[in-house]
């Protein structure tokens, strides 16, 4: 890696996990970069993309998990999942702190996604030298 | 040197949520950076045409909200003209003052940003 230069990523991710393409195509850019010894400022997830972060997705056994990919790979490399909590809580996406305050039954976000405003994706963008949507 | 920002919007105002939550990142960028700019192309230039009746298929009437984009003094928001004309809509139709831009000028502005988002 000496003699490469380093880049600092922030990735947009606003595909559905589900349905999408663009969901895999993230994991596995983020992926490759960090293995190249490129450096991850965050990974923003927003619109349909904040479905990556429920904890009851459960795909067949034959079909990859991307909520489990992004958990492993964010705790490896140590970077920031952070999910939109607007986009969140109309495509219900819970943490344990907005359950309670809406009253609801239960909670979903998957550790280690953290529910944040979009405020952060301007901080995101600030710090990183090339923001990639997908 | 604060980056240069793009939000490019293609869709139309409905029928996906991608022009109401682009809206809601515009305002909320608008907070941190001042150098943000906003595109209408294609499609979504319907988002800024008026006398939308989003009640009637159960959508948000996101259209007041574009008012905001002023008061939060984003000034740069251009719209691409051929759009407008193969689409027989005129400025004085739409609901807020935009800047009209060929598409040459469009790409020319958007070689010119750090960063684009689009939706």
């Amino acid at each position: 890696m000496s003699d490469h230069q380093v880049t600092k990523f922030t990735l947009l991710v606003t595909g559905n996990p589900a349905s999408h393409q663009s969901a895999s195509n993230a994991y596995q850019f983020c992926s490759a970069a960090l293995k190249a010894g490129h450096k991850m400022s965050g990974v923003f997830f927003y619109l349909d993309g904040v479905l990556t972060a429920s904890n009851l997705i459960s795909p067949a056994t034959d079909e990859v998990n991307l909520p489990s990919l992004w958990a492993n790979l964010a705790n490896e490399y140590q970077f920031p999942l952070e999910v939109c909590v607007s986009a969140s809580l109309r495509r219900g996406i819970v943490n344990q702190q907005e359950a309670e305050q809406l009253a609801l039954s239960n909670y979903n976000l998957k550790s280690p996604f953290v529910l944040s405003g979009l405020g952060q994706l301007a901080e995101l963008s600030a710090g990183c030298d090339r923001l990639v949507q997908f | 040197m604060e980056k240069k920002i793009g939000i490019v919007n293609r869709r139309p105002p409905h029928g996906t949520t991608h022009a109401r939550e682009a809206l809601d990142l515009s305002l909320a960028l608008s907070a941190f950076n001042e150098s943000l700019s906003l595109f209408f192309i294609g499609d979504g230039v319907y988002q800024l045409l008026s006398k939308h009746q989003a009640d009637l298929i159960l959508q948000k009437d996101f259209q007041p909200m574009l008012q905001m984009l002023e008061l939060y003094d984003v000034e740069q928001i251009y719209v691409c003209q051929d759009s407008l004309s193969v689409r027989n809509i005129s400025v004085e139709q739409l609901v807020i003052k935009t800047t009209l831009l060929s598409t040459d000028e469009i790409n020319l502005q958007l070689a010119m940003q750090d960063q684009l988002m689009s939706f």
